[in-house]
């Protein structure tokens, strides 16, 4: 006799299962089991996983799941076919889109409309009552279950071991006879082995919100939810045969399997009655035309032949056509959009508009997109606006409908730092003692058994209840936790999405998602489109729009002249603020070194300073090569042919899986595996074995051993990390596009990036003072000149001057300034006018601040001055100025400009009247200190002191605790490198100033320079001399006890303690500096 | 007679007041913090704190990445009332006048009061150097009107005094911060560039009025003394003391009984009309010879039953040896609760910890044989028998759990399981016969097995698979096994209880 398994909760239930479906699987298939269902409480979350290891070890899985009603007995689900399935999935899709996400709201009555040729199994009460018998409710219920499923119905039977198993189970069979419902026997299994118990009483109290000392009666007083032999099982049930022949019933009736799911793309996007195929073929050449012009090169008309070859063989027409009909949408709409990644590869994605790179100009290989070899189907991801993509994605689900068109899901896991935090709380170890461990938590490794770390942190290795907390939390790493929506992959379905699997809702308004994530929809073949959101491309957008009106081009990605020289140039000196992807730092300290000169460069670039290639230690062997500083060699001719256009050295992904495969001799398959392995390395750490097999691999081939550490450590770089050189590619041309526009007209690139913030690296403030070293001019924010969004005026010499807007003053409300722009006929020309058009005090202050009054004749002071008052003239009066006013003959102390900028900074975070640093020069060339631009006329190893303030703080992880630092003064910027040990050292100046001043040495190559860091002072107080001192003429209060031999008071109370009010100390007003990882 | 006020400023209230209870934190930085939408946000720092840049306001986090050594404390958001409060209490001794300012002051009505302490620069710096004594940093003035004393104090140099009438002079240079306003209104003013308050008193009065409000005027005229302004004294609280002294020395029992009557009368008086009960009480006998004399009780609950409370005291009296005689007799309730109000009951007295009667039963006989020899048993969330009850840590703990009934437990609990002799067919079904004292025991009738985990978190250990038997004499017993049945190893049963 046989028995299968049929009430298994896995980890897919949140906090419930304590055993991942694979765990489950695995030990179905060691204890001899042929089949195993899984039900999760109202999803089918976990299926596919078990599904797919159930594959690999050639078991069955019964597919189902527990359905909990909000106003009923809970049940066992199986769908017996693939109609029954597709009601399951119905059925819970309702439950979830009537409620929150994260919960099912189902009731009996969806039960009986979606319960068809579905085998249901009751759970009753786990406890008899008083007189050791049923609740006569509960078989009131299961008569009514009875009446509606007849024979599909059966009890579930199952030894809990609470003393009164003989009776309950009696009584059980007793009721089954009466109604004539079977008993199914169960074990109802929570984890597949008896010591999971534990960590399944951990989740218990994460999920009740408890620690394990006072969780009490809510664990189970027992470890038999184990999955248990099918002898014990038997044994258990050896008066009860029946109870266990029925599971093979179920058994054999619930023949589904997830491998009869037909995914089917939607068709409707042809026309003319064309075929997929057909219609995809036609707009190929049709695009292709549009593309080339009537005289299409040989080679693009083999790769296009070639590629819809392929596609046809593999059916992925409607794939295509899916894609190109949003991004058609998206192009009707002025919705810049452009794919990337891999799907840069393909001639035809090339020719339908979906990418904008030519493959067949840099040999990009359509394998690489997709591959007989691979078989998984095609992904393309396509980058829209991103303030528009909201637009584009509800589109699709208009477009398709909601039944059709769902989000993918992405399982949020429970990383080492939560799982810590999770275990330490339900073991009851107090905040501070969890705070540490998981501070200190940088990789969870064995190291942590070793007990060193622990000792550093200053708790005890060798304390029992500490290990435990460990060993759990090592089981409870990976767990899932949550399910979140994709960051924009879609699935779209010919036939209704939920007849293949649950939609739920999102936490965003307006968006649904299915149940799996896309590995379990790629195990499934079904496909997705990434609608992604790029920052990059609403700036270019707004900047078309904007030459648009104010230079009459029509500028689109694709007719921007190409190759020119004056941008390569521009590039090549850094200069490149706001530009896509090359104005960081790092890549601005590499520019002058790599001085890009075609568009391949720009590729190159942009692959460079990723981590992987930095890690790898490829870097400066390129630089090297570039500048024939060394010559070019090849490790091995086979190789030459993968690195030449790269000099050698590896730079892009498919570089480095590539000689994996050639050197090492990988199959496809397992390089991609590699690279899969380690973009989750840190959750699972199977990367050793493919290190050995790497290097192994290449040392028999001949390579160096220091070859294949290198080529090792890149790929680990890669797998979180990499770029594929088809998506450097797509990236680069942005990069060439916004370059472009800025080289050509700095004013529209200024005004649409300031309107597109927040977005890059730099503050409004850099960017303002880019535009107008560009020799733009800048005007600042005005009553009756701004609108919302900064605009170009009339042009002044070259270019237009940019008006800044109402956007930029911090507080003021969109909806105020629009009224203010409506009532703004004529020009104002008082300021009861203003509050005659309905504007608030507060929001006149905020102008008043803004000093957007200049044009009426007021500054900031006086504005303010007239804001104040409370009383205004209204009916006959209303317009004028207030009666007493004239005689009030007040005379305000008026602002110095050094005043005026530091109130500017603090209303609009920059300034155009003057940069703060200037009104101190004078101090600080007391001081010796240089300005930033002195700094390229000085000598390599020269020491120098520099100030300024802080721009950014960057500590990548990849530069070993290096600080690098930008700071900047009135004439431009320095980089300033700090060394760890000096970090520590001066971390409070390095955290804490806005204006800094460092003493150091220079480092001077070519155009880079650096200052590397020696000693740093925290200049900020200066700032102070900036505005005068509320009481200068007050003797300065020390606090300072008189035995404390250093009098001086770095920060004196700061005057908000004795008043009680908060307020911002003078040199607090400036920007605080961002940091970056 | 002119008034006179004194402003006192403790710039470190309540770090000081840390320092004070934990000397150790005297030479570190360290910050008090309270969560705040899901942070930690610091509400005071420390002096050394402070100079390293750390303010209140800042998120813990920020500042630990700047002090990574920081120490952080709850902080007791009611701690300050309470301490100002305190300290105002302690100030009486310079004049019977004295409010609390909050968040971090004190001000002291000193009209008249200087000269008992030679002088008002003396009086203050006597205060000044009391406080300094405790570790409190503070900022002290002097002057005519509480608004300038409180400038002075705050933003003034350390002990100002401002001589009568010098008021206005000596404001003329303070931020208007210093006149106690809005900070709305102290923002505005520095954007306008009003810095100090005599560009303020140079101003019309109605330019003011109307871009402020009143409450800025009324400020100034209070700080310079055209207003007047007076302050709300604390009120000392009165400890529950009575005291009887005698005209002669008192030597016998029966004197003793008198003078507790009479000072339990007083004392239940007073607690009656303020609603109050005592839960201990002293009561002290002070002898010709310098000796005291002392009982003490307790009760369960807070009482001011005259008769009840005597009794408790009466079983003590003997204890008491007047000697050469007692010549003063105190009674002090050192702890005393609000008294709940009852409900008068038409029927039924619930027999449990409420009733009054039985908890001053209770109380009569903790007095005598003492209240560590009873005990409550009340519930515990815990499936493993031994643990599935604790003693309660007071007769009235509230009971947080509710006894289990739903599986068989004996009526009585062995509170350690004995080893028997079992037999009993594998691997897990009840057994047929055992042996417990030398007697054999045929069961006749069982249950279970009820299997209960050893509770990993406290022990290591196997489960026990619990079964309810009765022999053939109709006794009921609660029998378990040890672990699973295995040939292999030994395995023990054991007997833990009798049902009947």
């Amino acid at each position: 006799m046989n028995y299968t398994e049929l009430q298994v909760t896995s980890n897919f239930s949140f906090l419930r299962g304590a055993s991942h479906p694979e765990e489950l699987v695995e030990q179905a298939v060691a204890l001899g089991y042929k089949e195993i269902a899984i039900t999760d409480h109202n999803t089918l979350a976990g299926i596919v996983r078990a599904h797919a290891a159930a594959k690999k070890h050639g078991i069955r899985i019964i597919v189902g799941c527990r359905l909990d009603l909000l106003d009923g007995l809970s049940l066992l689900a199986y769908p017996t076919n693939g109609k029954a399935y597709s009601q399951i999935c119905n059925l819970l899709t309702t439950g979830n889109l009537r409620a929150e996400k994260g919960e099912c709201h189902l009731y009996r009555s969806d039960l009986y409309q979606y319960g068809k040729d579905s085998k249901f199994v009751v759970l009753p009460p786990t406890e008899l009552n008083e007189l050791f018998e049923f609740d006569p409710s509960f078989i009131t219920a299961l008569k009514e279950y009875r009446d509606a499923f007849g024979n599909d119905l059966s009890i579930a039977a199952t030894r809990r071991y609470q003393g009164d198993d003989s009776k309950y189970l009696y009584q059980l069979s007793q009721l089954s006879s009466q109604l004539n419902i079977p008993l199914v026997a169960t074990n109802e299994v929570h984890y597949h082995e008896p010591a999971r118990r534990q960590l399944q009483d951990i989740v218990t109290c994460v999920r009740e919100k408890c620690t394990i000392y006072n969780a009490g009666f809510r664990l189970h007083p027992n470890a038999e939810r184990y999955l248990k032999p099918q002898e014990e099982m038997l044994r258990l049930f050896s008066h009860y045969p029946e109870a266990i022949m029925r599971t093979q019933e179920i058994v054999e009736a619930c023949q589904f399997s997830l491998n009869e799911l037909k995914y089917e793309y939607p068709e409707e996007i042809t026309t003319d009655g064309r075929t997929p195929q057909e219609e995809l073929t036609f707009l190929a050449w049709q695009g292709a035309k549009e593309r080339y012009g009537n005289d299409l090169p040989a080679k693009t008309i083999t790769a296009i032949k070639h590629e819809l070859k392929f596609i046809e063989q593999m059916n992925y027409a409607a794939y295509f056509l899916t894609v190109y009909d949003i991004v058609r949408f998206a192009r009707k709409q002025k919705i810049l959009c452009q794919g990337r990644g891999s799907a840069a590869n393909s001639t035809v994605c090339y020719c339908l508009g979906i990418t904008s790179v030519d493959p067949t100009k840099f040999d990009l290989l359509f394998e690489r997109f997709i591959s007989t070899a691979r078989n998984e189907p095609p992904d393309i991801d396509v980058d829209f606006e991103h303030e528009r993509r909201e637009e584009v994605i509800q589109y699709i689900y208009q477009k398709y409908g909601r039944d059709r068109a769902a989000i993918v899901a992405t399982v949020t896991q429970q990383h080492q730092k939560g799982a810590v935090r999770d275990v330490g709380k339900a073991m009851g170890l107090s905040v501070d003692t969890i705070n540490r461990l998981s501070a200190s938590i940088w990789e969870f490794t064995d190291e942590w058994f070793e007990g060193k770390r622990l000792t550093e942190q200053g708790l005890n290795p060798g304390d029992q209840h500490l290990r435990k907390v460990l060993q759990l939390t090592r089981e409870f790493m990976g767990f899932p936790r949550q399910l979140g929506q994709h960051t924009g992959g879609f699935v779209i379905t010919r036939g209704k999405l939920c007849d293949l699997v649950p939609v739920m809702n999102a936490r965003m308004e307006d968006r649904t998602c299915i149940e799996w994530n896309k590995d379990d929809i790629d195990a499934l073949g079904f496909m997705k489109i990434d609608v992604l959101a790029l920052g990059m491309l609403t700036c270019i957008r707004k900047a078309f729009d904007i030459a648009k009106e104010n230079y009459d081009l029509d500028l689109t990605l694709a007719n921007i002249p190409q190759d020119d020289p004056a941008v390569y140039e521009m590039i090549s000196h850094a200069d490149t603020i706001g530009v896509f992807q090359i104005e960081s730092r790092a890549q601005q300290s590499m520019l002058p070194r790599l001085k890009p000169n075609c568009f391949y460069d720009l590729v190159i670039e942009v692959a460079i300073v990723r981590p992987g290639p930095i890690q790898g230690d490829m870097v400066h062997p390129y630089l090297r090569r570039r500048n024939n500083e060394e010559p070019v060699e090849y490790p091995s001719k086979e190789l030459e042919e993968i690195l030449k256009r790269t000099l050698g050295v590896p730079l892009f992904q498919e570089q480095a899986m590539k000689i994996a495969i050639v050197a090492a001799g990988f199959t496809p398959a397992e390089a991609d595996g590699l690279r899969r392995s380690m973009a989750t390395f840190k959750a699972k750490g199977l990367v050793t074995q493919f290190q050995e097999k790497l290097i192994r691999g290449m040392m028999q081939n001949g390579y160096t051993q220091e070859y294949a550490q290198r080529v090792f450590k890149q790929l680990e770089g890669f797998g979180s990390y990499g770029f594929p050189e088809s998506h450097a590619a797509s990236f680069a041309l942005l990069v060439y596009v916004s370059a472009w526009i800025k080289c050509y007209y700095p004013d529209v690139f200024a005004c649409a990036l300031l309107n597109s913030m927040p977005m890059g690296f730099y503050q409004p403030a850099q960017i303002v003072i880019d535009a107008r070293k560009h020799g733009v001019e800048v005007m600042q924010v005005d009553i009756n000149h701004s609108d919302w969004d900064n605009r170009l005026q009339e042009k002044s010499e070259k270019y237009c001057r940019l008006r800044l807007g109402f956007r930029q003053v911090k507080g003021l409300r969109q909806e105020d300034m629009e009224l203010l722009m409506v009532k703004r006929e004529k020009s104002y020309s008082s300021m009861n006018q203003l509050r005659d058009a309905g504007i608030s005090e507060a929001t006149l202050e905020k102008l008043a601040d803004a000093d957007a009054f200049r044009s009426i004749g007021f500054d900031r002071r006086q504005a303010l001055w007239e804001v104040s008052t409370k009383d205004r003239p209204v009916v006959l009066f209303s317009g004028q100025s207030a009666a007493d006013a004239k005689g009030e003959n007040v005379s305000l102390p008026t602002m110095t400009t050094s005043e005026h900028v530091v109130h500017d900074y603090a209303v609009t975070s920059l300034s155009l009247k003057a940069h703060p640093v200037s009104f101190i020069r004078e101090k600080l060339d007391q001081l010796q200190i240089v300005s930033t631009r002195q700094l390229s006329s000085l000598k390599n190893g020269d020491s120098v002191k520099v100030a300024g303030l802080v721009l950014v703080r960057q500590r990548p992880g990849t530069a070993g605790g290096v600080c690098f630092m930008t700071i900047e003064d009135e004439t431009g910027f320095a980089n300033v490198v700090i060394f760890e040990s000096l970090f520590e050292k001066f971390r409070k100046e390095i955290l804490q100033s806005r204006l800094i001043m460092v003493e150091g040495k220079l480092q001077i190559e070519g155009e880079v320079i650096h200052v590397i860091v020696k000693r740093c002072y925290n200049f900020s107080s200066l700032l102070r001399t900036l505005t005068p001192k509320n009481n200068e003429n007050l003797p300065v209060l020390t606090l300072a006890s008189p035995d404390d031999p250093n009098n001086y008071q770095e920060f004196p109370p700061a005057l908000n303690k004795r008043s009680q009010v908060r307020e911002t100390a003078p040199e607090k007003i400036f920007p605080e500096a961002r940091n970056f990882k | 007679m002119q008034k006179r006020f004194i402003s006192i400023w403790f710039r470190y209230l309540k770090t000081d007041w840390w320092i004070r209870r934990q000397a150790v934190l005297h030479d570190k930085p360290f910050v008090l913090a309270l969560p705040d939408h899901g942070r930690m946000v610091i509400t005071a720092a420390n002096s050394l704190a402070e100079k390293q840049g750390i303010d209140p306001g800042m998120v813990v986090a920020d500042a630990r990445a700047l002090i990574p050594s920081l120490e952080v404390l709850d902080d007791q958001p009611e701690t300050s009332g309470r301490l100002l409060n305190a300290l105002a209490e302690w100030c009486i001794r310079y004049t019977p006048a004295v409010a609390i300012d909050p968040p971090d002051g004190l001000l002291l009505d000193a009209t008249g009061c200087a000269h008992l302490w030679g002088g008002e620069k003396s009086y203050i710096t006597e205060i000044h150097k009391r406080f300094k004594h405790f570790g409190y940093d503070v900022g002290i003035a002097l002057a005519d009107t509480i608004g300038a004393a409180w400038a002075l104090a705050r933003f003034g140099q350390n002990d100002s005094i401002i001589e009568s009438g010098q008021q206005n002079s000596a404001l003329l240079s303070l931020p208007p911060a210093a006149l106690r306003i809005e900070a709305s209104t102290i923002e505005r003013l520095e954007k306008l560039g009003l810095r100090q308050i005599s560009q303020l008193i140079s101003m019309p009065r109605s330019a003011l009025r109307r871009r402020f409000g009143v409450q800025i005027l009324e400020r100034l005229d209070q700080a310079l003394g055209y207003e007047e302004e007076g302050i709300n004294p604390v009120q000392p609280i009165e400890p529950y003391q009575e005291r009887l002294p005698c005209l002669e020395p008192i030597v016998t029992a029966t004197g003793i009984e008198i003078a507790l009557q009479r000072l339990l009368d007083a004392l239940c008086h007073r607690l009656q009309q303020e609603q109050k009960g005592l839960r201990t009480a002293l009561f002290k006998g002070y002898r010709m010879d310098g000796k005291i004399e002392k009982m003490e009780i307790g009760t369960n609950r807070p009482s001011c039953n005259l008769n009840h409370l005597f009794k408790l005291f009466e079983t003590k009296i003997e204890t008491i040896e007047p000697a050469s005689g007692i010549e003063l007799f105190t009674l002090e309730a050192s702890k005393v609760e609000d008294l709940p109000t009852v409900q008068e009951q038409l029927w039924g007295n619930k027999m449990d910890l409420d009733n009054v009667e039985l908890s001053e039963l209770l109380d009569r006989i903790a007095g005598k044989i003492g209240a560590h020899n009873i005990h409550r048993y009340i519930p515990a969330e815990h499936y493993w028998p031994e643990r599935s009850f604790k003693e309660a840590s007071s007769l009235n703990e509230t009971i947080q759990a509710t006894w289990k009934v739903d599986r068989p437990r004996p009526l009585q609990l062995l509170s350690t399981p004995e080893r028997i002799e079992v037999t009993a067919p594998i691997p897990d079904y009840p057994p047929m016969l055992f042996r417990y004292r030398g007697k054999l025991h045929k069961i006749m009738k069982a249950d279970g097995p009820e299997r209960i985990e050893a509770e990993w978190w406290l022990q290591d250990g196997q489960h026990r698979d619990y079964y309810s038997v009765e022999d053939e004499d109709g006794h009921r017993y609660w029998l378990f096994r040890s672990g699973h049945y295995d040939a292999a190893k030994s395995y023990q049963w054991f007997i833990h209880g009798f049902f009947a």
